[in-house]
């Protein structure tokens, strides 16, 4: 997209109309937000939590929101994962959430696999929130979203070797967190 | 340990759980703009709900276009006539069987594709709706289930370039694709009420001419 073509459109997008633009904004990413919200959040209505105050931030600040499809998703995933490691660093939430992310667990299971397999399930993700978020949220988008190094790093603003440097670390810690858990099988 | 990926994604809660609860996303999407109606920035404003909905549900339409001298001449050329709707797609950059247009009320060009993506036709209903301020008024279109399929269609392809609107050949606004949309479209611009009334009239006059 070039520039002339994008001018005449935005100053209502940006100035004008702020609460349409906003109202885009959620139409166009809230899908993608509540799926990377879902994976660092402990629960569903976490999530769901950490969706809506992602773009009540947005509301706040709507002329920090730069323009373009991409630019905005980069934007709102920065502020969902800052979102996320404010509440990861109270101690209190932190316990609460995994507490609720070992319940949630046990009530998907029972619906459809034996309780070992949940169990297990349950450790895995538990083991998960030895992770700061955005190293979380690194490992997540790498190995669930299957987005690769150099996506990630444009994304979040940081330098490819970063983003390989977060998810080595990650895994170790992963790693040594499930064998604590002791949920997991070693090799 | 088994591999990390595989262990993941047995684990990953959105493979177990049931899918979103789609009034929930309602439900935050309107805390969400309400809790934006309540900013300074917009504190002025009148609610208008009815107007959100219509304005957001898939195409986010909007150019703060100078229409007055174009509009004016429209409205008192003849205002009974029927406008002809139309939207296609636009290119940013001349090419061969593109025709070249003027954007009205700004000097930006863009270069359209001939074929017409939604007519009068696919409109299912017009209505005119409140802008950002109480004195300025925008057209809302809703497109009916063959339009919103034709306009989802186009626009999924369309991302990041623009779409046009066009009022009786006219090219009123061009709107950046956001994202595939499909249910309905906005016409805004320095509209008072009754000149918003007269064109959404006028476009519905136009249904079924084509």
């Amino acid at each position: 997209m070039n520039k002339p073509c994008v001018v005449p459109a935005l100053p209502v997008i940006a100035d004008a109309a702020p609460v349409e633009r906003l109202a885009a904004l959620f139409d166009a990413h809230y899908d993608r937000l509540y799926r990377l919200g879902r994976r660092l959040a402990p629960s569903t209505d976490d999530a769901l939590d950490l969706v809506q105050e992602t773009f009540l931030r947005a509301a706040r600040r709507p002329k920090s929101i730069p323009a373009g499809v991409t630019n905005e998703e980069a934007w709102l995933v920065r502020v969902l994962i800052n979102i996320r490691r404010d509440q990861w660093r109270k101690e209190s939430v932190r316990a609460r959430h995994r507490e609720a992310a070992v319940q949630d667990g046990r009530h998907d299971s029972n619906a459809r696999s034996p309780e070992a397999g949940l169990i297990a399930r349950a450790a895995v993700w538990q083991a998960l929130d030895v992770l700061p978020p955005r190293r979380r949220a690194i490992v997540v988008m790498h190995e669930l979203e299957e987005l690769p190094v150099s996506s990630i790093a444009s994304l979040l603003g940081i330098s490819a070797i970063t983003v390989r440097w977060h998810l080595s670390k990650g895994r170790r810690d992963l790693a040594r967190a499930l064998k604590t858990s002791g949920g997991i099988s070693h090799e | 340990m088994n591999n990390l990926r595989e262990l993941l994604q047995d684990a990953d809660p959105l493979r177990h759980e049931p899918g979103r609860p789609a009034e929930q996303r309602t439900l935050r999407r309107r805390a969400v703009l309400a809790a934006a109606r309540r900013t300074p920035a917009s504190a002025v404003r009148r609610p208008r709900s009815r107007a959100a909905v219509w304005a957001t549900s898939g195409l986010m339409l909007a150019a703060a276009l100078a229409l007055g001298a174009v509009l004016w001449s429209m409205f008192n050329s003849n205002l009974q006539a029927a406008i002809r709707f139309e939207v296609r797609m636009a290119e940013t950059r001349p090419a061969a069987g593109l025709q070249k247009a003027k954007v009205a009320g700004s000097d930006r060009y863009v270069y359209l594709h001939r074929q017409v993506i939604v007519s009068n036709n696919d409109i299912a209903e017009v209505k005119v709706i409140q802008a950002d301020t109480p004195s300025q008024y925008g057209i809302g279109i809703k497109f009916n289930p063959a339009g919103a399929d034709k306009m989802r269609r186009a626009t999924r392809a369309h991302i990041g370039k623009p779409l046009a609107i066009l009022l009786d050949g006219q090219v009123m606004m061009a709107p950046v694709v956001r994202d595939a949309v499909g249910g309905s479209a906005m016409l805004t611009g320095h509209y008072t009420k009754a000149e918003a009334q007269r064109v959404a009239d006028r476009i519905v006059k136009g249904i079924g001419m084509q």
